[in-house]
């Protein structure tokens, strides 16, 4: 007889991930969450400690266990109770749940409860003949029917079989049954054929071992597919007490067990010594009794094991051998860990570790937990981590938060003590909005947010607006959150953010659901009110968010950049394949302008001028601070940004650096900053400008080419253009334009390098900081006195905070810009002013300017010029541009490929 | 010893066989209002009914009849019917009053009011039996005109409940309901499609596992209690990571667990767009031995595009023709967002594409020890 390997069919299982036998591979199965294997179990069960006996399961998984065997057997247990309620825990704890369950009983009720709770396909433990066939049948026919494996235990009607001739003889005929009469999988079907004590002093229970192990050859080579199992400790129970002994007969037992064919065993995988290490005078009394030897192994063994026992009673065991390693982490990585872990044995610990640290419980949320969370944010963005895992990270945070709790009346006692205001927690009120009756979502959302202390009024599904604002109302809520999944959700989500409008709501609206998007938001909803309307992506945002938008440190800085993104979000949605306005019609819409003398100023000069060496002091003046700190990674505005409770240490640093270093350049002229510009006669002629040697006008000089509006036109808003502020030719008025180029960016090289060259980065890229803040002042400055020179800006009296908001007459934009997309008209500049011969300024190939510090662009003086994005264009304009431009289609649809509304190769 | 062979499993050996676009999102596009959804059945209903779509199968018979003629004419094999939410768990959130709005809460024994509730009952089984006949009329009809035998496939929803979820942040153990509360509610709408006459079962946008056990475990006992049996098709919805949305379980861990019933085809639908979707259908075409169906959306929720979702007719055909090169379908169509023109261009783009093959295997035979 010879073993059919022709084919091997794995066992196949799963939690929430698959779980697939590998040929040669022992399946381990956990046994500590069974009532009957572990004493320290089946205590927590009984008293109710539900959450650390979930803790042992977990333990089982770290330690390696492929699947868990479950058992509530125990006389003082509601067994289909206890049983629903542990699987719905470990449902709910990923790290467990990600593994097939075993649900063991030998009460029917108490396994059909179980396969009443596993999403996956999970092992039944077990079914046998011992009621008879029909019976038999029955149970196998609904283990089928939940999608179960099943074990089978040689036992039938007769009794237990203990000898090898009983229990193939009982598996046979359960294989038969099974396959032919209840269509099961024979590689679903698990035989356990009774692995009984031995060493028990009786003669008859001498040969068990020997009897299974052959059983278990017998199976594997006559029932096709089908897999073996066993409970491996039952083997040593006459050595209870003796750890040694029985690690040492459970590892010599599953060796000889497994070379016959054992698929797997219910074991305690940090019980289990490796059958190399055991001592060769233990291992061979050992495998004597297992065996069957000689007729003395059992004294033999008892012997050695008492002296064994009296030798090393100090000595552990391998029991639980595997050290928790993130423990030796710093205090930060530790609460990180178990947050994004989802564990919280040690958190209360962790925390106050930190919170001795920090010094303030406050500190401890906002710092590293807050910093947890933000990486579990992360990880579910990027798909590594799922909701239930999530949720599970938000319990371990609410434990934390709870430790500190305490912590944090005191400190708000003695606040008020001192008279110091204290503000109370948020609190936010939830809907699913009219019409949506959609809610798992947002109850995910609910429970993350009160496990972060905030209280949430969850107002369930179908709610309609002026519920949600009458009771946002009568709780003075802090925010509103409106969740929906379906698409007729959106236009109630903009009903209610028009409510609040309109009722003067002063609070944060958070929008949230499957169909819900930032785009959609940023478009449709937030233009109607005027507070703040955030999307949450998801159950794990929805904590940073809140805590930004109601920490007083942050609300202004989250807002502000909230804001300018959503603002980003909706120019970018002008994007594809919009109505277009024919050119000729855009033309007809040109911005409406009514072309009057005295709004055009005739500059103190024309031609080119040059302003070499210019004082970099005064730029100093002119510097618009915010984009340096965003040029470091930090976001605010200046100069609030100083203060800022987060980054305001950060912040003032930097500024103080940077300033010293700003001081060393000036001092010594380490850059050097240089401008050319000039001013020529020129009338429009459609949408070019056209520019003139001198004011009779008579010879042309040059043209610059604009482009103009043509999608998202709604209504009768003009089609503007830059041309459009320039008087047109047929007009007769004597107009002008400007157009510059400067830059603070000669020498900056050298001084990098210098710096670089001492290993001082930082030093390096604060030049390159200063020397781009430099080069717009610089462009801020030579802009104010352009208007001066051009006559109208005499009046001006502007704090540089009315500069930066450009609160005054004339635009000048910068081709490559929104308002003049191509780039190339730079290379008009140049010719006009030969920028390169007079500052040193180069434009590259492809149109970038060199140095990098430098900026370049056109002036316009009409008092109704504006900044405005050209947007998308269409083919017939393109076709006319490249005509204007004298170049052909493909070559202006290379060019300006970004504002193209059409596919060019379509 | 095995069933004779099922038409449409002959079909899905040689072609790619078509399944409809979304019923919600189409009939959005028809402009109906609240009243017409009431009709004067439910004029006097105290909630907002207009996205109860299943209700418009008895109150406007003509617009859901013209939906299926439409996306029959563009070339549906399969249809479905329009019961995505006809339990009497679904419908208990339009027509009856949330405990939440009183203080109280859902639980096991709220829901068990809804199970015990006839009235619910029986408007579900009206539904699902009326929405089935709808169905049956226009796909024969429609077979019959073109000879082309159509089919019509039981939808069944994934509820607005959780059985692998706490709602309740003090208690991961907790559940608003319970297995067989689902299971019944489920079995109940499995008997009255039936009763209407639909060839297929399809248990479709499974979020949540459990929920769809519930469901297979009913259509089990309905088979075996009144002794007829339907192909089932089964269609999970997954995330970007590749789970399951609510219960968090990966494709091939779901198809281990679904297996047994021996359905007619597995597959994905909604909650992602084609491209999207294309890895976890890679993945459970090469694990699962049976048809694979597919029927995205239209790409992601686009509010600004027209049907609310990105993806337009030559997008979506383009997508599943990309399927459908890749061997890995055989069964396509569309979700949210899926209109007829969708369909009409997906079986435009697949008509000449072979379909994923389908190993035949054997049924186990009866077998013996071989001593």
């Amino acid at each position: 007889m010879s073993i059919d390997t022709t084919e091997f069919r794995p066992l196949r299982l799963s939690g929430s991930q698959p779980f697939t036998q590998q040929p040669g591979i022992f399946i381990m199965i956990g046994e500590r969450t069974n009532v009957a294997g572990s004493p320290k179990f089946a205590k927590l069960i009984k008293e109710g400690k539900y959450e650390e006996a979930v803790g042992v399961a977990r333990q089982q998984v770290e330690n390696g266990a492929n699947v868990i065997d479950i058992c509530m057997d125990e006389g003082m247990i509601d067994g289909v109770a206890a049983m629903s309620r542990f699987l719905q825990l470990l449902a709910s704890e990923p790290e467990v749940a990600k593994v097939p369950f075993m649900v063991d009983s030998s009460k029917w009720e108490v396994i059909v409860a179980g396969l009443k709770c596993m999403q996956g396909k999970g092992i039944v433990n077990s079914i046998s003949l011992k009621e008879g066939e029909e019976k038999f049948r029955k149970n196998a026919a609904t283990v089928l029917r939940y999608g179960a494996a099943v074990v089978v235990m040689a036992f039938d009607e007769r009794g237990q079989a203990a000898t090898y001739e009983d229990k193939i003889r009982i598996c046979e005929r359960a294989y038969r049954i099974l396959v032919n009469e209840v269509g099961f999988a024979p590689e679903d079907i698990i035989f356990d054929p009774n692995i009984l004590t031995v060493a028990t002093g009786m003669e008859e229970h001498n040969n068990y071992a020997v009897d299974f192990i052959n059983a278990t050859r017998w199976i594997k080579q006559n029932l096709p597919h089908a897999k073996v199992s066993g409970g491996v400790s039952n083997i040593s129970f006459s050595f209870r007490g003796n750890n040694k002994v029985r690690e040492a007969m459970h590892a010599a037992f599953l060796y000889h067990a497994i070379a016959a064919g054992m698929d797997m065993g219910i074991v305690n995988a940090g019980m289990l010594e490796v059958y190399e290490e055991i001592e060769p005078e233990l291992k061979e009394l050992v495998e004597d009794v297992l065996l069957n030897r000689r007729p003395d192994a059992t004294e033999r063994l008892v012997e050695f094991g008492e002296q064994l026992k009296a030798s090393s009673t100090a000595e552990g065991t391998t029991t639980e051998k595997k050290t928790e390693e993130w423990r030796n982490g710093s205090v930060e990585d530790r609460l990180a860990h178990a947050l994004v872990k989802g564990i919280d044995t040690y958190i209360a610990v962790d925390t106050e570790e930190a919170r001795a640290k920090l010094g303030r419980p406050l500190l401890v949320i906002e710092g590293p937990l807050m910093a947890g969370m933000g990486i579990v944010g992360d990880l579910f963005g990027a798909g590594k981590m799922f909701l239930p895992q999530v949720v599970k990270s938000a319990r371990v945070m609410k434990k934390a938060v709870a430790y500190l709790t305490p912590f944090m009346e005191a400190e708000k006692e003695a606040m008020a003590a001192a008279g110091i205001e204290v503000k109370t927690q948020g609190k936010i009120v939830l809907a699913t909005v009219k019409g949506d009756v959609h809610d798992i979502g947002k109850n995910i959302v609910g429970v993350v947010l009160a496990c972060n202390n905030y209280e949430v009024i969850d107002m369930g599904v179908m709610v309609p607006a002026e519920k949600i604002l009458e009771r946002a109302k009568a709780e003075n809520a802090d925010i509103v959150g409106l969740s929906g999944l379906i698409t007729p959700s959106l236009d109630e989500m903009v009903h209610v953010a028009r409510e609040m409008e309109r009722q003067n709501f002063r609070i944060p609206l958070l929008i949230g659901g499957a169909t819900t998007s930032r785009a959609h938001t940023a478009i449709k909803i937030a233009p109607h009110y005027s507070e703040p309307v955030v999307h949450v992506l998801d159950a794990s945002r929805a904590v940073p968010v809140t805590t930004s938008l109601l920490s007083e440190e942050s609300r202004q800085s989250f807002i502000d950049q909230h804001r300018a993104e959503y603002e980003g979000v909706r120019k970018a949605h002008a994007a594809p394949k919009l109505k277009a306005v024919p050119i000729d019609e855009a033309r007809a819409r040109r911005t409406p302008i009514e072309w009057r003398a005295e709004d055009i100023s005739k500059p103190s000069f024309t031609g080119v001028r040059v302003l070499d060496n210019f004082p970099l002091e005064t730029l100093r003046e002119f510097i618009d601070w915010s984009p340096f700190f965003h040029a470091w990674g930090l976001k605010g505005i200046y100069p609030r940004i100083l203060d800022d409770e987060k980054q305001g240490a950060q912040a003032r640093q930097i500024f103080t650096e940077g300033n010293a270093l700003l001081d060393k350049i000036i001092e010594g002229k380490l850059i050097t900053a240089r401008a050319v510009y000039g001013f020529w006669p020129a009338n429009a002629v459609g949408d070019d400008v056209e520019l003139y040697t001198d004011e009779t006008r008579s010879t042309a000089l040059d043209r610059f080419h604009f482009l103009r509006q043509q999608v998202n036109r709604e209504g009768k808003e003009p089609c503007r253009c830059l041309s459009d502020f320039v008087a047109p030719k047929e007009t007769e008025l004597q107009d002008h334009v400007g157009a510059f180029a400067v830059t603070s960016g000669i020498g900056l090289r050298e001084l990098c390098d210098r710096f670089r060259a001492e290993h001082d980065d930082y030093s390096a890229i604060m030049a390159e900081a200063l020397a781009d803040r430099l080069a717009e002042a610089f462009a801020e400055c030579l802009h104010k006195r352009v208007r001066a020179e051009w006559g109208y800006g005499c009046e001006e009296n502007l704090t540089n905070e009315e500069l930066i908001q450009e609160e005054y007459r004339g635009i000048r934009p910068a081709p490559g810009y929104p308002a003049s997309p191509d780039h190339t008209e730079k290379g008009t500049i140049w010719k006009l002013l030969d920028v390169q011969a007079k500052t040193g300024i180069m434009i590259t190939e492809s149109y970038a300017m060199w140095p990098g510090s430098s900026i370049s662009g056109i002036y316009f003086g009409h008092p109704e010029s504006r900044y405005f994005s050209v947007g998308k264009i269409d083919r017939d304009q393109t076709q006319d541009y490249s005509q204007r431009k004298g170049w052909t289609l493909s070559e202006v649809e290379r060019w300006l490929g970004p504002n193209l509304n059409y596919d060019p190769e379509g | 010893m095995s069933n004779p062979q099922h038409p449409l499993q002959k079909i899905l050996e040689n072609r790619i066989a078509i399944i409809d676009g979304a019923m919600g999102t189409t009939i959005r596009t028809y402009g109906m209002k609240e009243a017409d959804i009431r009709g004067e059945r439910f004029k006097n209903a105290t909630k907002d009914l207009l996205n109860n779509g299943d209700l418009f199968s008895l109150t406007q018979p003509k617009m859901i009849g013209d939906i299926h003629r439409r996306f029959l004419e563009a070339g549906a094999d399969i249809i479905e019917t329009n019961t995505f939410g006809a339990t009497s768990i679904a419908q208990s959130e339009f027509f009856v009053d949330d405990p939440r709005e009183h203080g109280g809460r859902k639980d096991p024994e709220f829901y068990q009011k809804i199970i015990d509730d006839a009235s619910l009952s029986a408007l579900a089984w009206e539904i699902n039996e009326q929405s089935a006949r709808q169905c049956r009329e226009w796909a024969d009809r429609v077979g019959n005109d073109t000879g082309r035998q159509r089919f019509v496939a039981g939808a069944i929803g994934p509820l607005t409940v959780s059985l692998s979820n706490s709602p309740d942040a003090d208690d991961p153990g907790f559940r608003v309901v319970t297995f067989d509360q689902v299971k019944k509610a489920y079995s109940e709408e499995v008997r009255a499609l039936i009763a209407g006459g639909v060839d297929l079962l399809l248990v479709e946008t499974i979020f949540d596992s459990l929920n769809a056990k519930a469901a297979l475990v009913a259509i089990q006992e309905v088979f075996e209690e009144d002794g007829k049996k339907l192909p089932i098709m089964i269609s999970a919805a997954v995330g970007r990571g590749g789970e399951t949305m609510i219960s968090a379980q990966t494709v091939e861990a779901f198809w281990n667990a679904v297996k047994h019933v021996k359905p007619l085809s597995v597959g994905l639908n909604c909650s992602l767009g084609p491209d999207l979707m294309y890895p976890f259908l890679e993945e459970l075409s090469s694990k699962a031995d049976v048809a694979i169906s597919a029927y995205p959306n239209a790409g992601l929720p686009n509010p600004l595009s027209p049907t609310g979702f990105d993806l337009e007719p030559a997008d979506m055909g383009r997508y599943l023709g990309d399927f459908a090169k890749g061997g890995l379908i055989n069964i396509a169509g569309g979700c949210c967002g899926n209109t007829p023109e969708h369909i009409a261009a997906i079986a435009k783009a697949l008509a000449h594409q072979e379909p994923r093959r389908l190993e035949h295997h054997q049924e186990p035979e009866a077998v013996g020890a071989r001593g």
